[in-house]
Formats: structure tokens, sequence, C-alpha cells
């Protein structure tokens, strides 16, 4: 019985056989986007991003837990990808591109692998975080921190006094909220004194 | 226009005939890459469908119903707060897994039925009748996933009582002895509070399974 009718069966792909090899191609092309974007999902995650290199696990996730965007009064958390890497899917590919820098870095030039050598980058690793930040207008805190639904009411005197200002002075949220997460580098420019191509934000962008 | 139809159709028809050719010889690998093209553009399409399925836009803002709830929505806690990080509609009204978010999805067919079909809550006064009914439904759904969607977001874990006022780290702590879940008191935080029992009364004094759906 199951012979005859995986002999039709067969027969049939036999005949049909242009849109059989259609369907088999859609499947795979289905099963290639679902691994890629599964790719994309884990390497978003703690496990992989904060944890799974010594670099990240010892340094940079060390920081970061306990810190504001890590544990809160209402325990809602930013992690990793949510700052430091692009939401829109294109740029996002890109970016996981740079993982192989970092693959480089850890296995050929070694130039964060311990933790003095991070230190002694950490002032220019910093600045090119920050000037990444300054020169999309801090996309990605803006991802989440909806300046439009931020409720004065609801902050104290203080921020609205310094929000006011960073408005006037066209300044982006990393020109003042910097080192909230990760150490401070010793000596250096902070990002305000940072030089950016102020042309590439938007004014209307600012809050 | 049926003449244009019909030269399509042939020019179809003979393509057709010459991709079936290809199958059978070395065109296949074209076929082949064809398909995966073909299955790649509609699985992102799905994807794509999915995450605008998600957006204010198209959940808030597109159907007359949602609208009354979207009023509701805009100046809660959720909506704007000291920090402007936000929670719209499917953060907590849909499952952020795979299969659980496609299955929510369907549900759409329902709502389809209650616009077109039944106009259950076409009309405000209409809406508030059913209020309390659509409210229990919620507060069940979430009462048995013990408030897995508000936890997708709020970690319970990450939470520093530190922050947190005197009186919310008490009722936490109840919450925690009685086996309490999010809903049972973070209800109507967002949407109005409808008549009759919260959510608390309503699962202390009937097992869950016997409150209606």
């Amino acid at each position: 019985m199951h012979a005859r009718a995986l002999a039709r069966l067969g027969r049939w792909a036999a005949r049909k056989r242009a849109f059989v090899v259609l369907l088999a191609g859609a499947a795979m092309g289905v099963a290639a986007l679902s691994v890629f974007g599964t790719t994309m999902i884990y390497t978003s995650t703690e496990p992989f991003c904060a944890t799974s290199c010594h670099e990240m696990a010892n340094n940079s996730n060390l920081e970061f837990i306990g810190s504001v965007h890590d544990r809160n009064r209402t325990g809602v958390r930013a992690t990793c990808v949510d700052c430091h890497v692009p939401h829109a899917p294109i740029p996002l590919y890109i970016a996981k591109m740079g993982a192989l820098n970092d693959l480089w870095s850890h296995h050929v030039s070694k130039t964060v692998d311990t933790k003095e050598k991070f230190e002694a980058q950490r002032q220019k690793m910093a600045q090119r975080v920050w000037t990444y930040m300054k020169g999309n207008d801090s996309r990605e805190c803006r991802h989440c921190h909806n300046a439009a639904n931020m409720d004065p009411e609801r902050q104290s005197t203080w921020a609205q006094l310094r929000h006011e200002r960073a408005r006037r002075e066209k300044l982006t949220c990393i020109d003042c909220h910097f080192g909230i997460t990760h150490a401070v580098p010793e000596g250096g420019p902070g990002p305000q004194e940072l030089e950016v191509d102020r042309s590439l934000i938007p004014r209307s962008a600012i809050f | 226009m049926m003449k244009i139809l019909r030269t399509i159709g042939a020019w179809a028809a003979l393509r057709w005939r010459k991709v079936r050719g290809w199958g059978a010889g070395p065109g296949s690998l074209a076929v082949l890459l064809a398909g995966m093209g073909l299955g790649a553009v509609a699985f992102a399409s799905v994807g794509s469908f999915m995450v605008y399925a998600n957006s204010e836009a198209f959940c808030a803002n597109s159907c007359h119903e949602m609208t009354q709830l979207q009023k509701e929505h805009k100046g809660s806690a959720h909506d704007a707060n000291r920090s402007g990080v936000r929670a719209t509609c499917n953060d907590c009204h849909v499952p952020h897994e795979y299969v659980p978010n496609y299955l929510a999805k369907l549900g759409l067919f329902a709502d389809y039925w209650g616009h077109f079909v039944t106009g259950s809550i076409a009309t405000p006064e209409k809406f508030e009748a059913r209020r309390y009914l659509l409210a229990r439904r919620v507060w069940t759904y979430m009462k048995e996933t013990d408030s897995r969607e508000c936890r997708h977001c709020h970690t319970t874990s990450k939470m520093d009582p530190d922050k947190q006022s005197e009186k919310a780290i008490r009722r936490h702590e109840k919450a925690r002895a009685a086996g309490l879940t999010c809903i049972e008191c973070h209800f109507a935080i967002t949407h109005k509070e409808p008549e009759g029992p919260g959510p608390q009364e309503l699962f202390s004094k009937e097992p869950l399974k016997q409150v209606a759906r």
C-alpha cells in the first residue's frame, strides 16, 4: 500500500518536476532565512553577547551588572544590543559584521585580551562609541527613550532644567549621559568636548 | 482588457512549459534558486507583517474599536513617564514567542467577525456594556500565564527594592507570600476600570477554571 502510494507520488513528482524543485527551493529559502534570523536573535542575547567571550565577560559585562540599565525600580532592562547595535534590519546586519573585527582582535591581534590591555584601550573605545552616538543623535538611546513621551512632571527639577539647556545647546543624550554603565576612562575629553559633525544631527530630532 | 489578460495568460503558459522543461534538465538549479528566492521573500513578508501588525500604527489606530482603547492608553504610565520608555498594545496583550505570537495573530479573525458581523462593540455604548466581560477575559489570561507579558519587560529578579517605595516593598512581599501574580494588583493601570469584582476577588472566590473566558 505504502509502496504503491510512494510510487504514485514519485510518478507525480516526475511529471511535475519543475514544480517540486520550486517547492524544495522555497522550503530551503524559508529554512535559510530562519537560520539567519535566529542567529541574529541569538547573537543579540546576553548569553552570547555579554558572556561568551573574555573581553566582554570580564570587563563590559561586569561593569553593566548593577547599573541602572540592569537593575532598577521596575525591572525593565536594556542589555548590550539595546544601546550598542542599530535596531533597523539592514544596519543591524551590517553591525553584526563587526563581529569579524572582534574575532580578529581576539584571535590575531589580541588588543584587549587582558584587563590591563583593556584599560589601556578604554579611552579610545569609549571615544569611538561616543562619536558614533553623537553622529546618529543617540539613535539607540531613543529607540527606548521617547523624548516626546517623557513626562517632565515626573522628572526632578534638576533634570528638567538640564534637558531644557540641552535642547537650547543642541546636545544629544550621550553628551551628558555617558559613563552610566561602563567605567569612565581617565583623562581625555568627554563626549561634549569631542568634535563631531553636528550637521548630521537633525535639529528637530533633539527633544 | 480580456484580450490583454488572455495574452498574458498565453505568455505565462508558454513560460511555464519552458520552466517545466528546465526542471528536468540543468535548468533545475535556476528553478531551485528561484524557489529559494520566493520562499525567502514570502517568509520575510510574513515576518514583516508580524512586525507591522505589532506597531501602534496598525494595532492602535487602524480600527474604531481600538482607537477607543488607544485614548485610554494615552497619558498612562505605559505611554508617558519619567524616562520615556513605553509599552504599546502588543507588549502587554500578545505573546512574544513566535508560535504563540502567530496563533494570537489569528485572533484577528475574531476581531473581524466582531467588527463586520456581530458588531458587538461597534459603538462606545456597546463597548462600555461589554467592558467587564472583556476585562475579565484579559485578567484570566494573565492570571493563567502568571502575567507572562508583564514579565517580558519587568524582570522581577532585576527589581531593586531600594529604589521602590516602602509600600511597594511590603506589597510585593505580601504578593509573593500569597502567590499573587502582577495583574491581581496592577489592573486597570492603562484602561478604565470596569464595574464589578476585580481580579483578586474573582480568583480568590472561585477556582480559575470556573471563571468564564
